[in-house]
């Protein structure tokens, strides 16, 4: 079987994701045995435009971001979303929430606007997914990412199966791990909504989780949002914690709601 | 009854630590709350405590076990991984010895799980008397705060001293090979330890309104209840009440290769009714879709299902799900009180969670439970753009020795396991199946040539029950895929031909280019000892038909038949089921003459993993093919 040929790409981001399959140490040796790595700009110098699989973390936020995006899925037989950034937009989504002319007029309000207004490096618009842009095939959810999950999602898409990531809240994990849930410490934790697939690194370490993989395909929005309020949050200081990673499914929400009025 | 120094304990339990060979697992703290984990000395072990989070069920039914490994560069290399280190828990709570009862009897009652039986063997249990009473723990109301069997020893923390009872000879031994200075308790001492138990039995209990004898009836009484959905709607849908549950046995099993693309292993993790993608099938379908369906679904497999099949009631009131429940719903106690508010004279039935069995001694294992068997294809033609056909042998040159009606699990080292009908009538070595392309293991299969191998385990379940059919008058009413069953039993009867009395079979499918074995389809045509009628529900431009056009169920109405001499057998999607059997009934046919094949997860085959369940019953052991009469009446069978 020929190897196929992966490629690495990234958009806005912190390229923490890529850094985590860097950090694969020996693994990554292994990861070369089953793919040819072609381009990956934190650790080689090489690059090529042939490739198979296209893994790309960063979320869109301009026109020239669209265009290059849509130039890597032409050239994919397999484009992956790495990452919270490229799977919901993450944290940079916060920025939907004002109209992108006052945060622009907030960020670079002190020059002369016209500096940036024929720069396409400025050009912003509100944040993206990958999947608001183009077909995307595979997505590797989370802040950063699990670095083994990437290597079982690359096994999988070698194999030609389907990505294997959960589809339950992250409960499950907590409980198989035995942690004592953070609700019992009097914490609030976005772990019954959101996908699994972290091993709950988080709430074992006692940090609230934040949402970073997005929630699972049905989360139970309404059930949850009761338990914040029993537990003492106020809408508001709900909405804010759904802000923080995960302000795409806010986006929705009000987008249905402003459908059904 | 012995006694023992408190120090003297410590010195014992110090001394089983330093025995390498044996794994020490003892009840110790982890923040405010308290586990079951591994013993580096005995001032960790905390017999005072309340309650763990988890119960000792992870040590037969680990969270994550590996059942055996793989390797793909050879032909079928499959390796079951054993577990074989003896281990010793320490204080195990009488409810919890009440659970542990309950699953031997699960999981080696009849298909004996050989990795579970290793583990239960390999392991003593050191029991302790509750002394302190968790919030939500209902144990004095289940009658589950003592237990006269199913230790090795159990211990009663008196403080300055601790009283032990002895339960077996392995307990016995143990502490004549690693305590010092036992000595018999005095009545003085047997008093007190009933007493503490009966103290804190009487501090369990929380107000249940209806005993478990009645849980049966309640539940039956109840099933239609509006309690189910109001409490539904607050459910998260977390799983946390069935992870954390002494009582739910439901597991999956995933395949996990290697980066190396070569090893691998077929990993078991626990599962639960409460999560939504419990009940999917491959083909996306999910048979519990309704919150408030999968919040029944658990309390009635607990007080109705379980006790049905195995005579227990699978609640042993430890409180766990209550109180890690985060919107507080899962509580037995408030859930059972809320149905027994607006429920009268309840009926009493003989199950209580102590009536489990002791199996570990009595189980034995014929062979490994999930290790398939290797197999070669022999034959592959591709049927439709979705349907496969495989011929298979076993490589042990054995004939599967299935019934009509059957099926196996196949599975593809790396990819999984899919339950499959079989498709051909028991005849020769080999077996045939066809096998439509929905997931990894179906889409791998389709890329599979003759020669490759396979895992086969199985066959599985009930099928067509060939004897009870012979001398009657057959009507065959296949739709889609549900031809791929029924041809088992089609071509036993045309091969015994003589023993039927008239057969008449119909096969309807979506359009001319899904009908499968066409070849087998144009002989049954030209047969005049039968009767056959096809038709498609609509033939597409560009496809060509000279049968019906219409759903199936325009077929019946085109045969004679007499209904109250006739068997009908109805194998096809869900949707198909409801219609066919309605006309069949509008026509005069008594429900015992219906026979019907149903399909859910049969993950397992063995009537283990859960997934199958419709409403009590397994689909993968008491069927997949039932008399309408036994399953019409299930709520969940044809929805």
């Amino acid at each position: 079987m020929k190897k196929p040929k992966v490629a690495f790409f990234d958009f806005a981001s912190c390229e923490g994701c890529q850094l985590q399959i860097a950090n694969l140490e020996e693994a990554i040796i292994d990861v070369t045995k089953i793919v040819d790595i072609v381009s990956f700009r934190e650790v080689m110098k090489e690059h090529s435009d042939e490739y198979d699989i296209a893994v790309v973390e960063g979320s869109i936020m301009r026109p020239m971001d669209e265009e290059r995006l849509k130039k890597i899925r032409a050239n994919a037989k397999i484009l992956v979303a790495l990452g919270a950034c490229a799977c919901m937009g993450s944290v940079q989504r916060m920025l939907n929430q004002w109209p992108m002319q006052e945060s622009k007029d907030i960020v670079y309000g002190e020059g002369d606007p016209k500096d940036i207004e024929d720069n396409p490096y400025f050009a912003n618009f509100h944040t993206k997914a990958l999947d608001e842009v183009v077909k995307v095939d595979a997505f590797i959810p989370g802040c950063p990412i699990n670095r083994d999950e990437f290597a079982r999602v690359l096994v999988a898409l070698v194999q030609g199966k389907k990505p294997p990531i959960p589809d339950y809240p992250l409960c499950v994990e907590c409980k198989k791990k035995e942690n004592v849930c953070l609700f019992e410490l009097g914490k609030f934790c976005m772990g019954p909504v959101t996908r699994a697939g972290c091993d709950a690194i988080c709430p074992t370490y006692g940090s609230e989780c934040e949402g970073c993989r997005g929630f699972v395909s049905h989360p139970e929005e309404n059930a949850y949002a009761e338990v914040l309020e029993k537990y003492g949050l106020t809408v508001e200081e709900i909405l804010q914690r759904k802000t923080m990673f995960t302000y795409r499914y806010v986006e929705k929400a009000k987008k249905e709601a402003k459908k059904d009025e | 009854m012995k006694i023992i120094t408190k120090k003297e304990f410590l010195v014992f339990v110090d001394a089983l630590i330093e025995d390498e060979s044996i794994d020490i697992e003892g009840v110790k703290a982890k923040g405010e709350k308290f586990v079951f984990g591994s013993l580096e000395s005995a001032d960790e072990l905390q017999l005072d405590y309340d309650v763990t989070i988890l119960p000792p069920k992870k040590y037969f039914l680990p969270q994550y076990e590996t059942m055996m490994t793989f390797d793909l560069s050879k032909p079928f290399d499959v390796e079951r991984v054993e577990d074989p280190k003896p281990r010793i828990i320490i204080g195990v709570h009488p409810y919890d010895i009440v659970a542990i009862k309950q699953m031997d009897t699960y999981f080696l009652d009849t298909h004996v799980d050989d990795s579970y039986l290793q583990r239960r063997k390999n392991t003593l249990i050191i029991g302790s008397s509750v002394l302190n009473v968790a919030e939500k723990a209902f144990f004095g109301d289940m009658r589950t705060g003592s237990v006269d069997s199913g230790y090795d020893l159990m211990l009663t923390d008196m403080g300055d001293k601790i009283a032990i009872d002895i339960g077996t000879e392995a307990g016995e031994k143990l502490l004549n090979n690693y305590a010092r200075s036992v000595q018999e308790a005095t009545p003085n001492d047997i008093q007190k330890v009933r007493t503490i138990i009966e103290n804190t039995s009487a501090k369990a209990k929380r107000g249940l309104l209806v005993k478990p004898q009645g849980w049966h009836d309640l539940l039956e009484k109840n099933y239609d209840s509006d309690v189910w959905k109001s409490q539904a709607e607050k459910c998260l849908g977390c799983g946390t009440c069935t992870l954390v549950c002494p009582t739910c046995f439901c597991y999956d099993i995933n395949d996990e290769v290697d980066l190396n693309l070569t090893t691998g292993k077929r990993i078991r993790t626990w599962d639960g009714c409460l999560l939504r993608n419990f009940t999917k099938v491959g083909s996306g379908e999910i048979f519990r879709e309704r919150m408030e369906d999968r919040y029944r679904h658990r309390y009635n497999r607990k007080g109705r299902y379980l006790p049905d099949m195995l005579g227990f009631v699978a609640c042993v009131g430890c409180g766990r799900c209550s109180s890690q429940c985060v919107p507080d719903i899962a509580d037995p106690v408030n859930l059972i009180n809320k149905l027994a508010e607006t429920s009268q004279s309840i009926k009493k039935s003989e199950a209580t969670p102590l009536t489990a069995e002791d199996k570990i001694v009595s189980a034995t294992v014929e062979e490994p439970l999930h290790v398939p068997r290797p197999a070669t294809l022999k034959r592959v033609e591709k049927l439709t753009e979705l349907e496969t056909f495989f011929e298979i042998e076993l490589d042990d040159g054995l004939p599967l020795g299935h019934q009509p009606g059957q099926f196996v699990e196949i599975s593809v080292m790396g990819f999984g396991e899919a339950p499959i009908s079989v498709s051909s009538a028991p005849n020769g070595n080999t077996f045939e199946l066809v096998v439509r392309r929905v997931g990894d293991v179906t889409s791998k299969l389709h890329a599979m040539k003759p020669g490759d191998k396979v895992g086969i385990r199985g066959p599985f379940g009930k099928g067509f029950d060939v004897e009870a059919l012979k001398g009657k008058t057959l009507l065959f009413i296949g739709g889609g895929l549900g031809i791929v069953p029924m041809r088992s039993l089609i071509n036993y009867v045309l091969n015994n031909r003589q023993s039927f009395a008239e057969v008449t079979i119909l096969y309807g499918c979506k359009k001319p280019c899904e009908l499968l074995f066409k070849e087998e389809v144009a002989e049954w045509e030209t047969r005049e000892d039968i009767q056959f009628m096809r038709s498609v529900d609509k033939c597409p431009e560009g496809e060509s038909w000279d049968g019906e056009v219409g759903v199936i169920t325009c077929l019946i109405l085109k045969v004679k038949f007499d209904p109250k001499d006739t068997i009908a057998i109805v194998v096809g999607p869900p949707i198909m089921y409801r219609f066919v059997i309605r006309d069949l009934i509008n026509l005069g046919m008594p429900d015992e003459n219906i026979i019907v094949s149903l399909e859910r997860r049969m993950k397992c085959g063995v009537g283990k993993c859960g997934h199958c369940q419709i409403n009590g019953i397994y689909v993968c052991k008491d069927g997949p093919v039932f008399s309408y009469k036994d399953v019409k009446d299930l709520p969940e069978a044809f929805t």
